[in-house]
């Protein structure tokens, strides 16, 4: 696996570079706040104040250190974004396999059923949601993210199960007297392992994206600190109209660099993984 | 052609009908039951003004039709939304939800069709010429800039502009959709002043969206250049101008679906934009609607938004009929 998967990639200065991104970010949710021992939540008197040393991005208008807060935020963001994902890659699978494994009635309902997801405004209908909760934690927030984002997968998915389906090996399986779940398990989702990991990137992406969306029209998460929620005080104390610009850039830069950098690895594993786009 | 609009028209009618199920269920499945909770804020402050509360509290539990069976309150609310009558806003007691969101979507409209379709333009544009220089240094700035500007939030871009060309530079109003104190018209006065409003929330939105675009149609040229038709024309001596020409045609179809398909998102984000400008639109009422809990007024304004994506959808698909010869022609889908 070593020399066929991850060789190819590493060889790929891109994909280096876009992993090298993440990973930094990664590790600065992670240990940031285990290193980092301000408290992001409590008030000081140096308020709205620029860098300095002792507050190294400066502090908002409570006198919160926003390093603190972009450090808790980085981790509560990711967090979402991987609970998100994980929701998506779970239906999407489940709905897309089940549809080409199953064919007949089965798969009409659940490709109705993703049609009508699909073209439905998810972004609408999760701000709909969350208006309606009164407390959202995190993992409530992830939830309603997550639970929208897997139609496009779930095509994409069955599409290329369906094909699959009519190779020998398969039939070999089904005559050998496999289980559906036996056949899905050992013959098929090996073959969609690549893409379900790009595509899980991606839905992180969304799930972060989501967040900040959510968050922005204050509908995000009720308790703790997120990029989202650094970013919709930001606007409520209107930081960018009065020049307050360690208050409402680095969230923003940390999002585009997690998300960015996200992307850059997925669209990299395409390139070595599929053949008509690897470069000659 | 006209059986595959038809067959469109009555999914979307369908999945219509779903979404706004959910927006008049969601109130009521949800645990806490939100209404209950307006009407105790609203007897508490009742002091203030009882009998326009009261009122306000009479109208809800009418339109919410409290106390009757779900199936009654559901023909109910559908028969009211079919004449335009999507309630009366809490908020801004006693006037009518219709009355309050109809003068914003105008506002809405200009700044998100003509961002999205530029953005949708500028984007597949530079894809398209990406590809044909696949692996020079144009493909790999651009590929690399649209990676970039793709995640970029729509409303973090609004929120630096503001800070540079607003506050640092002073060049642009700040905020709004025309100076305070201006009365709307079509004096040329008053163009002139919106249209210095526009440029940075329409610029935000251009930017950051068309990476996106250029990242898919990148892509999508590169597949169709690498394809048998285009080998063949090339051993067939056609100039290259020409083979990039149906390239750019057969890859302009799933952008089209995709367009439609990421709508409800753009929209999404071009609410968020217009509240960090405080721009006038849907979405700054609905974010008003949203820190007052005026539930009638967030349904209303769902019923509408949504609505006014499918019509979008249909009329993208009917583009899509015109466009792909295979549906006009009516060969299969």
């Amino acid at each position: 696996m070593f020399s066929t998967m991850i060789r190819p990639l590493l060889k790929n200065k891109k994909f280096v570079f876009g992993i090298s991104i993440f990973l930094i970010f990664l590790l600065l949710g992670i240990l940031g706040p285990t290193f980092y021992k301000v408290n992001p939540t409590d008030s000081t008197w140096d308020i709205e104040q620029g860098p300095s040393s002792r507050h190294p991005l400066g502090t908002d208008t409570y006198g919160r250190d926003i390093l603190a807060q972009l450090l808790h935020g980085i981790r509560s963001s990711l967090y979402i974004g991987f609970l998100a994902a994980i929701i998506s890659l779970i239906i999407g699978t489940l709905v897309g396999s089940l549809s080409a494994v199953k064919r007949g009635i089965t798969d009409d309902i659940l490709s109705a059923f993703t049609n009508i997801v699909l073209t439905t405004p998810s972004v609408l209908i999760a701000i709909l949601i969350a208006s309606y909760l009164r407390v959202r934690n995190m993992e409530v927030v992830a939830l309603i993210l997550g639970l929208f984002q897997w139609p496009w997968y779930a095509r994409a998915i069955r599409a290329q199960l369906m094909s699959i389906m009519s190779r020998e090996y398969v039939y070999l399986s089904i005559m050998a007297g496999y289980s559906d779940l036996k056949l899905v398990i050992e013959d098929l989702l090996p073959t969609i392992a690549t893409y379900a990991f790009m595509s899980f990137v991606l839905f992180i992406n969304g799930g972060i994206m989501g967040e900040a969306g959510l968050s922005l029209i204050g509908l995000g998460p009720t308790q703790g600190v997120s990029l989202g929620l650094m970013l919709q005080w930001a606007v409520l104390m209107d930081a960018m109209r009065r020049g307050l610009w360690w208050w409402f850039v680095p969230p923003g830069v940390a999002i585009v660099a997690v998300t960015a950098s996200l992307m850059v690895i997925s669209t990299t594993m395409d390139e070595v993984f599929n053949p008509r786009l690897r470069e000659e | 052609m006209l059986k595959f609009l038809l067959r469109r028209f009555f999914f979307l009618l369908l999945t219509y009908v779903i979404a706004t199920t959910i927006v008049f269920i969601l109130p009521r499945a949800i645990p806490g039951n939100p209404l209950s909770q307006i009407l105790a804020n609203l007897s508490q402050v009742a002091q203030a003004n009882p009998e326009a509360i009261r009122a306000a509290e009479k109208a809800l539990m009418d339109q919410f039709g409290v106390g009757k069976p779900v199936i009654v309150q559901y023909v109910e609310f559908v028969g009211r939304a079919l004449k335009g009558d999507l309630g009366t806003s809490i908020t801004y007691y006693p006037r009518k939800v219709v009355d309050l969101i109809v003068p914003v979507i105008p506002w809405t409209l200009i700044l998100l069709l003509p961002a999205t379709l530029t953005a949708w333009w500028l984007g597949n544009t530079l894809g398209a010429i990406a590809a044909y220089r696949r692996n020079t240094w144009v493909d790999k700035w651009v590929l690399t800039t649209s990676m970039v500007l793709s995640q970029v939030p729509y409303y973090w871009l609004g929120m630096i502009l503001i800070y540079l060309f607003g506050v640092k530079l002073g060049w642009l109003p700040v905020q709004g959709a025309y100076s305070l104190g201006t009365i709307p018209s079509f004096s040329l006065e008053f163009f002139l002043d919106a249209l210095k409003h526009y440029i940075m929330p329409f610029l935000s939105i251009v930017i950051s969206a068309m990476g996106g675009w250029a990242i898919g149609m990148r892509v999508m040229v590169v597949y169709e250049l690498g394809s048998d038709y285009a080998f063949f024309s090339e051993y067939l001596g056609m100039s290259d101008k020409r083979i990039y020409k149906y390239a750019f045609k057969n890859s302009i179809l799933p952008q089209i679906t995709g367009l439609a398909l990421s709508l409800g998102g753009v929209l999404g984000g071009a609410l968020i934009t217009e509240i960090v400008f405080n721009y006038p639109g849907t979405g700054y009422l609905l974010f008003k609607a949203l820190t007052t809990l005026d539930y009638p007024m967030i349904q209303g304004i769902f019923i509408i938004l949504i609505a006014s994506i499918y019509l979008a959808n249909f009329i993208m698909d009917f583009m899509y009929a015109l466009i792909d010869p295979r549906i006009r022609l009516g060969q299969g889908e």
